[in-house]
């Protein structure tokens, strides 16, 4: 691997997505990634297509982990991480005599990161989760949907995202402080804790001012501004999202739809009076919009210097967006992996001008990738690693 | 303002931060990781102060909450960019420090960023546009709920009656801030270990689809998928991609129901209640049948829901290890046991008066994250932060 995180050595536990999605950044950027596996844990193999979507740039190692062997390579392997990463329920890695207690006393620089549903500790500690428990548990469901509906949420698993990305940045950030003061350290991550962060500001107002914020569709949560909102358009479930976010936008919006008679109506002439006529104002421009093709009226307003998009979905974003286009976002794998062919993907968003990602290799097969760790990592020579498979450690 | 120089894992680093709200996410968890972050603001302060919601301190005075949560812990300088020499100040800002982060403020002050790396070549310039530096959206403009739309999460979200919707807050800004400071401390360390700085770019509308689940594997893999019907999933309200995670109404609140990660468990807990109906019928039993045993289950299960307490129904399944969701209001988040046992929340201080507030997302071993958080004011560390890169007077 080449790339800014080059040398860096990841002993990669993760399941599922947010652990997955944390270890794919890390592998994008250089760093070498073992993904430790095993077919007699089925659901965490290339052979789940939710798999394949975030296990790319990682290296496979089968380790039957119900073995002492295992173990003992395991606990090998992580002594020589940079970073151990887990997100399983707290105590797994404990149980397999690798928890941080074990692993630090022969490796003082690991950055040993849990990301644990709850956090460790605490009466909801033992606590199942996944991204939908949190947004639920977190006010995140409560928070998301028009007023009179708290049933809603975020449509897809977006805290296990937020939780791989933070914990990205705390292991980076964990790197720099090891770098002039030579230590390791554990991270407890806690899902959870993620999500609440993310309604740090619906926090606050109830701390300092008692209020209890309630869902309120797509009016901005922070600002007086309207319009701002999604509306319908020309075709089957076609819809434009508009925002006006000053009062200049308001003009050139009313400019390019040809209502500059609406900067001088009272109803509408500041954003206050807006707000206070805003189904009036949303049923009048939802009049206009949809008698047009979304991406038309994306850009007329767009040009005349007023933020509105269409409302993409994923097969736009794939066949359709030409800026996505432009900046090659959507590639395919250099190699095969685990598959038949090339994997589809999204590059990373980060474009390094000194270090760019240019190599991105697909999911690998169960175990492919044994002997070479094996040997790199431990110096395990080529017969030891062939008792190991003979005598079943490495399935 | 003492704050911004406590200690913290990031002590060893100097961040300029000229992000607006599209990435000021990213330079507030590297503030409150103990980095020494300079905030530039123009004369009269900074917009994003002007964001509610507000609370009143003691004294009448009005504090932004959105300034107190993603505006803390950096130290305060203003520039007036309309003044040449003050745009030179602020290259001497970016050339002391380890890590810019901007989205747009250099490009104003005429300061080109190859310029500043060829001064200063261990320089990592971190810089966020909305939809990238070239390309035929390049100029176009964006706003939390355009970024969404456009990225591919607005679709997501919403029910069938509804139209799209946006998440709480601005989730499509956080996700970037995230990736700003990820290509920051990436970078850095590239720049520790050779000495090399350089430029990373990034767009919101890359990092917004970078984050969607299921939306693209839909767009890629539908045919290997069997419970999708085409290449797209419309929004469906809670109802998740996998048919498996719904919100259903108790009697007295709602609450996130799921038969993951074993619906068999979950079969015999209805039974254990006698509450299965046909679910024993052996047309479910055949495996080809699974799926629709499982849509089958869903609904017995919500009219089984309708009769509990959701309270009692949600500590009985995590007892069980049902990894069911209470929906819970921010004054009920407030009041978590969990967050109370695990020490989570923080002060912040609003000029006299103190507020709790959020904690940090990760707990840390070594140097833990501070418990007080605070806003400079405008300009308040203008002096001598010029003072110590030898600019004094202006």
């Amino acid at each position: 691997m080449t790339g800014a995180l080059k040398g860096i050595r990841v002993l990669d536990f993760t399941h599922v997505l947010a652990g997955p999605y944390a270890t794919r950044i890390l592998g994008d950027l250089g760093a070498d990634v073992v993904k430790v596996v095993s077919e007699k844990r089925p659901g965490n193999t290339p052979d789940s297509t939710y798999y394949r979507m975030w296990n790319r740039n990682k290296r496979s190692l089968s380790l039957d982990m119900s073995t002492e062997r295992g173990r003992e390579i395991a606990r090998a392997l992580a002594e020589r991480a940079d970073i151990v990463i887990e997100n399983f329920s707290p105590g797994v890695l404990d149980r397999w005599g690798i928890g941080y207690d074990v692993v630090s006393k022969g490796n003082t620089g690991v950055i040993y990161i849990q990301m644990s549903g709850m956090g460790d500790g605490g009466p909801w500690g033992d606590f199942v989760s996944f991204a939908a428990t949190v947004h639920a548990l977190a006010g995140l469901t409560y928070l998301t949907g028009v007023p009179g509906r708290e049933d809603i949420g975020i449509g897809n698993s977006f805290n296990d995202h937020q939780a791989g990305l933070h914990a990205v940045t705390i292991m980076l950030a964990a790197i720099e402080y090891r770098r002039t003061s030579g230590k390791g350290q554990r991270v407890d991550l806690a899902q959870y804790e993620v999500g609440v962060a993310l309604t740090g500001t619906a926090l606050l107002d109830y701390f300092a001012n008692g209020n209890v914020q309630k869902p309120v569709g797509n009016r901005h949560q922070h600002e007086v501004v309207a319009p701002h909102d999604t509306y319908p358009c020309l075709g089957d479930d076609r819809w434009v999202a508009i925002t006006v976010m000053t009062e200049v936008q308001w003009q050139n919006f009313c400019t390019a739809i040809g209502r500059s008679e609406w900067t001088g109506d009272p109803r509408f002439a500041t954003a206050l009076a807006r707000v206070e006529h805003l189904e009036e104002l949303n049923n009048c421009i939802a009049d206009w919009t949809m008698k047009l093709d979304a991406y038309d009226v994306q850009e007329l307003l767009q040009n005349a210097g007023v933020p509105a998009g269409v409302v993409q979905t994923g097969k736009d974003l794939l066949q359709r967006d030409p800026q996505l286009s432009h900046s090659g976002f959507f590639r395919k794998t250099i190699d095969a992996g685990a598959y038949n062919e090339a994997t589809p993907f999204e590059r990373i968003p980060l474009q390094f001008s000194r270090t760019p990602v240019e190599e991105y290799r697909a999911p690998r097969a169960v175990g492919a990738d044994n002997a070479e760790i094996l040997g790199e990592w431990l110096e395990m020579a080529e017969q030891d690693i062939q008792l190991e498979e003979q005598i079943g450690t490495l399935r | 303002m003492e704050s911004s120089r406590t200690e913290g894992i990031l002590q060893t680093i100097r961040v300029l931060d000229l992000a607006d709200e599209r990435a000021i996410y990213g330079s507030k968890l590297i503030a409150d990781l103990g980095a020494d972050v300079i905030r530039v603001e123009p004369p009269d302060g900074d917009r994003l102060r002007l964001r509610g919601p507000f609370a009143s301190d003691n004294d009448g005075e009005e504090h932004s909450l959105y300034y107190a949560y993603y505006g803390s812990n950096r130290r305060s300088v203003t520039i007036d960019l309309g003044n040449a020499r003050e745009r030179e100040t602020l290259r001497q800002l970016a050339l002391s420090s380890d890590v810019v982060i901007d989205t747009g403020t250099l490009a104003s002050a005429d300061i080109d960023v190859f310029d500043l790396l060829e001064a200063k070549p261990e320089l990592v310039i971190v810089l966020v546009t909305s939809f990238g530096s070239s390309g035929p959206w390049a100029e176009y403009l964006t706003s939390d709920l355009v970024a969404g739309a456009l990225g591919g999460f607005v679709a997501t979200t919403g029910d069938v009656d509804t139209q799209p919707l946006k998440a709480y807050g601005e989730l499509n800004f956080t996700t970037t801030g995230l990736y700003a400071a990820i290509g920051s401390l990436t970078a850095l360390r590239h720049a520790r270990e050779t000495g090399e700085g350089q430029v990373v770019e990034l767009a919101v509308h890359e990092a917004v689809p970078s984050c969607l689940e299921h939306v693209l594997m839909w767009g890629w893999f539908h045919n290997d998928l069997p419970m999708a019907k085409d290449d797209v999933l419309a929004r469906r309200g809670s109802l998740h991609w996998s048919d498996m995670y719904e919100v259903m109404d108790a009697s007295d609140g709602s609450i996130m129901i799921t038969t993951t990660p074993d619906p068999m468990k979950q079969l015999a807990w209805l039974v254990e209640m006698g509450v299965e109906q046909d679910l024993l019928d052996p047309k479910y039993g055949d495996p080809e049948q699974h799926r629709m045993m499982v849509m089958r289950m869903m609904e017995v299960l919500r009219d089984w829901v309708a009769q509990q307490n959701v309270e009692d129904l949600f500590f009985e399944a995590q007892e069980r290890h049902f990894p069911y969701g209470w929906i819970l209001s921010p004054d009920r988040v407030a009041q978590s046991p969990q967050l109370e046992a695990r020490d989570w929340w923080m002060n912040y201080q609003l000029g006299a008066h103190i507020v709790r507030g959020p904690g940090a997302p990760y707990l840390l071993e070594e140097k833990p994250i501070r418990k007080e958080s605070s806003v400079s004011e405008v300009g308040a560390d203008t002096r001598e932060v010029l003072e110590k890169i030898g600019w004094v007077e202006r």
